[in-house]
């Protein structure tokens, strides 16, 4: 079937979901979610959680390098600054703040000082760009954590030994269980896809577009790069940061080794892996970039069972898959699975007439 | 603590910071060298390195272990070695020399195994992964570096699973110890030795780069791809040069790196803070780079003085972001100009 996608009213074109397979995409999404939630098994929801937590993370990288164009490779950082936020704060505020609401303050807490040390991380951005801004932002990964593991702040942050997290409580509903974290999670990850994709039909995601085209036609047109590449690098923090407070939430403990470098890449291998600048480009490349070690874990699992000589090469094997996968898709799809999917998507269009 | 102490203590701390700094330099000199030829930031230099030292822990430990190989590889003592040995007192400098000597057969099949492997190494990965990349964005040759990166460190963690032993020193390791400003000095023969074969080693490739042939096809190759095509200079030639060239160089460095610090898949960290102190210096500036390396070696030698070890490891990563504010292409590097 080949159909166009006429729309007859400004309205309509500016709306977020803009035609109505989008629609009825998001609204399957919706259910899907709602019945994984009910139904799924302990295990799938733990694996789902792990998604849920790493997708916003990388929605955040994508606002960044994706649709600004630049470079970061320490996004693992503004991860670890909204977990140790949301835990310190609890930690502090108990006992000021009813525990039955403390989520609402603390979360946005999180987020607020994940986005201003965004700021803080961007500004080099403001005079250099590409790879000099990838190492800046690595120095500031490195800068992040050593300062978490540094005796002089350990009575806040744990230092190597990190800290213990609670569960949160809204109004006396305590999401102790993996599967009310899921459900939290997916709302939130939900949302925050949603605000993403909104984003980019805004000004402010429209001046990032032209920034990552060309920046300095951007700046002969009128958008201030000052202003854009840091609002960039806040929205983008500001993801991080959430997700990292979701991240505190849903483990019983935070270690500064889980926010070092390898999550950084982490987060943007996914986004390679995934496609991008477009809105669905995290949501494949997570599931690719977590389901990938699992696969091997389980395969492990079936083949070796707990034979500890094999076991000692699971890890390594992960991490290699892991790089062999990055570097494919580099040399290989570029653009990343939302291209394949756009691809096939446009094949089913066409068919029976032309393909490609 | 009176003046002159504290002066001689300023100076030991100063001359530890040089030693190590001529070794950033050396590993440095691997990531300008690649990034001269083929503009490409190789951010997984730092894992070229730590094979490099597996390497030369695998040729100087673990084959001379073996029962196929001869007594004297392991531990040569010729007859007149033995004699020596018994007449000498404790801790005297020359039985450190002596140890050295029984060692010289492994540490020669040792440099030699991780140099011939490394090069190796490199050409593989030059081949495979950076030559169809050839005029991509930097963005995607960084993002390939990186997966190689997990590519490497993986493969080192499958490889030596063994829990890694002490390798042998390169240089007899004798202390030496001289007085200034009214304070002992004191310093390891093994660190000086160090220190002068990686700033050897840094003076030869700047001159091989500067002055011979194969040198000036690189640089004719960084100025413009095309032209040094049309001039008949093979690029793919010259590319495969440049990775073998900074993988030879890492595995020196490797070498000296375990004798130091030991080996451990942590090694490949060092590649970053090199990192740090390559886009300080300015990307394809050898001076640069060597200036920096030099000042980080001292300031991390002076924090390590004043403020105690831990805070030692961020030094290069705060000196990089302050460098990089004031001057944005590092002390040396060439500004890009860049037209719409």
């Amino acid at each position: 079937m080949i159909n166009a996608n006429l729309k007859s009213s400004y309205a309509a074109d500016e709306r977020v979901l803009n035609n109505r397979y989008k629609q009825a995409f998001v609204y399957s999404m919706i259910a899907l979610l709602i019945l994984f939630t009910a139904f799924a098994s302990d295990y799938l929801i733990l694996i789902a959680c792990q998604m849920g937590i790493l997708l916003i993370a990388v929605v955040g990288i994508n606002v960044l390098t994706g649709y600004t164009g630049l470079v970061s490779l320490g996004h693992g950082a503004f991860v670890a600054i909204g977990a140790y936020a949301v835990t310190i704060f609890n930690n502090v505020a108990t006992g000021i703040i009813p525990a039955g609401i403390m989520p609402f303050f603390s979360i946005p807490f999180a987020v607020f000082l994940a986005a201003a040390v965004g700021v803080l991380v961007g500004l080099p951005s403001l005079r250099v760009k590409g790879l000099y801004l990838a190492v800046a932002t690595l120095a500031a990964n490195f800068i992040v954590i050593f300062l978490i593991e540094e005796d002089l702040f350990a009575p806040w942050t744990g230092g190597m030994v990190g800290l213990t997290t609670n569960s949160p409580n809204f109004f006396g509903w305590v999401l102790d269980t993996k599967r009310e974290m899921f459900g939290l999670i997916a709302l939130v990850g939900f949302v925050a896809l949603m605000m993403a994709q909104n984003l980019i039909r805004t000004r402010i995601g429209r001046a990032f577009i032209a920034i990552r085209d060309r920046d300095y036609s951007a700046e002969i047109l009128g958008i201030s790069l000052l202003r854009y590449k840091l609002t960039s690098f806040a929205i983008s923090a500001a993801y991080c940061g959430l997700s990292g407070a979701l991240f505190a939430y849903f483990y019983a403990r935070i270690l500064p080794e889980q926010f070092e470098l390898s999550l950084s890449l982490n987060l943007v291998a996914a986004l390679i892996i995934g496609g991008m600048g477009r809105t669905m480009g995290p949501v494949f490349g997570v599931i690719i970039v977590v389901l990938v070690p699992e696969l091997i874990k389980v395969l492990f699992g079936a083949l070796a069972g707990d034979s500890a000589g094999v076991g000692q090469l699971r890890a390594p094997l992960q991490q290699i898959a892991f790089g062999v996968l990055l570097v494919l898709f580099l040399l290989k799809e570029p653009l990343g699975i939302n291209q394949i999917v756009d691809r096939i998507l446009r094949a089913a269009n066409r068919w029976p007439f032309a393909r490609g | 603590m009176e003046g002159g102490g504290v002066v001689g203590q300023f100076i030991q701390f100063a001359i530890n910071g040089l030693m190590s700094g001529a070794i950033y330099a050396l590993i440095a000199v691997g990531i300008v060298s690649v990034y001269k030829a083929t503009k490409v930031v190789n951010f997984a230099h730092g894992y070229l390195i730590m094979f490099g030292a597996y390497f030369y822990f695998t040729f100087s430990v673990i084959v001379p272990g073996q029962e196929w190989a001869p007594a004297w590889l392991a531990n040569w003592q010729p007859e007149w070695m033995i004699t020596m040995k018994g007449d000498l007192p404790m801790f005297s400098p020359v039985a450190a020399v002596l140890d050295w000597l029984s060692n010289v057969p492994r540490i020669i099949l040792g440099l030699v195994g991780a140099l011939l492997c490394n090069a190796v190494l490199g050409r593989i990965i030059e081949r495979v992964l950076m030559r169809p990349l050839m005029g991509q964005s930097v963005f995607a040759m960084i993002m390939v570096t990186v997966g190689l990166i997990s590519i490497l460190s993986g493969g080192a963690q499958l490889i030596w699973t063994a829990d890694a032993a002490s390798v042998p020193y390169i240089a007899p390791n004798m202390p030496i110890r001289f007085e200034l400003f009214g304070t002992m000095i004191f310093l390891f023969g093994t660190d000086l030795v160090n220190m002068i074969v990686a700033l050897l080693l840094f003076g030869g490739i700047v001159a091989f780069v500067k002055f011979t042939k194969g040198g000036i096809a690189i640089r004719a190759t960084a100025e413009d791809q095309s032209t040094a095509y049309s001039m008949g200079i093979s690029v793919p030639k010259v590319f495969s040069r440049a990775w073998v060239l900074a993988s030879t160089t890492g595995a020196i460095a490797g070498a000296i790196l375990a004798t130091r610090n030991g080996i451990s898949p942590s090694l490949g960290l060092f590649g970053f803070s090199v990192l740090a102190i390559v886009l300080m210096g300015g990307l394809d500036s050898y001076v640069g780079v060597l200036i920096a390396a030099m000042t980080v070696g001292v300031l991390e030698a002076m924090t390590q003085w004043k403020m105690g070890g831990s805070w030692a490891e961020i030094v290069p990563y705060v000196t990089v972001l302050v460098v990089l504010v004031w001057r944005p292409h590092g002390l040396m590097g060439q500004k890009e100009v860049e037209r719409i």
